[in-house]
């Protein structure tokens, strides 16, 4: 199961990064994103899951969307001149990036405490849990996010709309 | 069913669960494919004509018609496949699939009938089990990817009329699905678990403990949202044929075509099973506390399919709106109404404390 979600990640980025079709790219982005709910859901945390596709697909949607409305191609423009520097500094970058992301995962605690056996395992998330962490644990960050959304979102409306 | 399991050399849980689902979702497509007849019979019913009787099963027996269905899917198998020259192939082909495919997913989640246990095992009739803990997220998350197949076949068709279809359509789902979820997250927090089971199972027996009774505002607002969800009159525009020809499945015929109306009758009866699930107790049997699986089974199908006519009957009897009182409908009325219910419903559950 791992390695089918796995897969369909991978090839699901691989192909946006490809396709020269941006709306082709999209979708593309929706099976990458299938594929991390799908892993979600092998983590024990199907909430997770649930909220990736409901959150992430109506976003790629607006994106779709904005793609059609704004974009009269749909097709990715070729580069004027070739840009040799920059390609090797990024690959070195996402390389170096790579690198100490592998790097962190294997020197992590939660490795370690993979490797304990015999304790139990903690149960599948539910909305409940994520409810109570986020106004127990986390109230105050909760809050400044969804000040933060507010403000974005009175921001969007008056720029959009200037005679209100 | 040991003997089938030993038969077939797997497990019984596995013998169960794959029984599960294939009756669970060829009833489902079966239903979807005789409520296009529905369909057709309710509305010459309703406009005072006949509508489909002369097919004959076997050129011989007219049962009111109902056979026009075999005489459809075969017609439709049967005529040529026709892809415009300048459409997306790859996408034009894909676009069916991937309308068709979520609207029979979301049926997943829904129990169908009361759990029961047989030899010590528990055996629930519902193709995920109560405690996936994906619960009726999981129907709104489905039900969210539907639009991807109208959007599809609208934009790889490259017409204009299709476009304009698909840009509604979309348009649409993305304004209603915040008035589901927030009238959703009333009836999760009134019933305390968002496991359909759960649900249900606080919903009690009795008609006015269902939530359409303890939540009428709620109810009003996400019966009104499937409308636009499902794309169905008073709310589809994505196919308005008398503005827009035939909306995003303008260039599809034959089979492609009909797997399209299929998606949307698919969606209709998820549609239903949700409404009744949610707001009419589910499975539950007016005044019986304890009734038997099949009864219960009896009272889903008979809520189920009253709300698939429901959608019918709407459709044949309100006209189409218009676009702009569309999107003023959604953001400025059910919007609100569903953010009121909620607020509603959270204080008087801060009162009971």
């Amino acid at each position: 199961m791992f390695i089918t979600f796995a897969f369909v990640t991978l090839l699901g980025a691989l192909g946006m990064l490809l396709q020269k079709n941006v709306i082709v790219a999209g979708l593309c982005m929706v099976a990458t994103f299938f594929g991390v709910a799908g892993l979600f859901l092998l983590l024990a945390n199907p909430v997770a899951a649930a909220l990736q596709i409901i959150v992430y697909s109506g976003a790629i949607m607006v994106l779709v969307l904005f793609v059609i409305m704004m974009l009269n191609s749909h097709e990715e423009e070729a580069a004027q001149t070739a840009r040799p520097v920059q390609r090797w500094v990024s690959v070195a970058l996402v390389a170096a990036l790579a690198f100490g992301a592998v790097k962190l995962v294997l020197t992590s605690a939660g490795l370690k405490d993979l490797a304990r056996s015999g304790e139990p395992m903690p149960g599948a998330m539910t909305l409940q849990k994520v409810g109570t962490t986020l106004f127990a644990e986390h109230l105050l960050g909760f809050e400044v996010a969804g000040i933060l959304l507010l403000a974005a979102m009175v921001g969007a409306v008056a720029l959009t709309k200037r005679d209100l | 069913m040991d003997k089938l399991a030993s038969l077939l050399h797997t497990t019984p849980a596995i013998v169960w669960m794959v029984g599960k689902v294939v009756v669970v979702f060829l009833s489902v497509f079966l239903l979807a494919s005789v409520w296009t007849w529905v369909e057709r019979r309710g509305s010459a019913m309703i406009q005072d004509r006949i509508g489909p009787n002369r097919a004959l099963l076997f050129g011989r027996w007219p049962i009111l018609g109902l056979s026009q269905l075999l005489a459809d899917g075969i017609k439709f198998f049967f005529k040529e496949d026709l892809v415009p020259e300048a459409a997306n192939k790859g996408l034009f082909w894909l676009a069916p699939f991937l309308a068709f495919v979520p609207a029979l997913m979301g049926f997943a989640v829904i129990p169908v009938g009361k759990s029961f246990v047989c030899d010590g095992v528990t055996y629930h009739l519902s193709v995920l089990d109560p405690g996936n803990g994906m619960g009726l997220l999981y129907p709104l998350a489905i039900g969210g990817l539907a639009v991807y197949g109208v959007l599809l076949a609208a934009w790889s068709s490259n017409n204009k009329w299709s476009i304009l279809g698909g840009m509604r359509a979309s348009a649409t789902m993305v304004s209603y699905e915040i008035g589901i979820s927030m009238a959703v997250v009333a009836v999760f927090m009134v019933s305390g678990g968002y496991d359909p089971a759960e649900v249900i199972k606080a919903q009690g027996h009795l008609p006015w403990t269902w939530y359409v009774a303890r939540q009428p505002l709620g109810f009003l607002v996400f019966f009104t949202c499937m409308f636009a969800e499902t794309n169905r009159l008073p709310f589809d525009f994505a196919e308005g044929e008398s503005e827009i020809v035939a909306g995003f499945n303008t260039e599809y015929g034959s089979m492609k075509f009909s797997l399209l109306a299929l998606a949307e009758y698919s969606h209709l009866m998820t549609a239903s099973a949700l409404i009744a699930t949610l707001y009419f107790g589910g499975w539950q049997v007016p005044f019986m506390a304890d009734p038997p699986v099949l009864l219960s089974v009896a009272s889903f199908l008979a809520k189920m399919l009253f709300f698939a006519w429901v959608f019918v009957w709407i459709r044949w009897t309100l006209p189409r709106f218009r676009y702009d009182q569309l999107m003023h409908l959604g953001w400025k009325i059910l919007l609100p109404l569903s953010m009121a219910n909620l607020v509603f419903h959270a204080w008087r559950m801060s009162q009971g404390h």
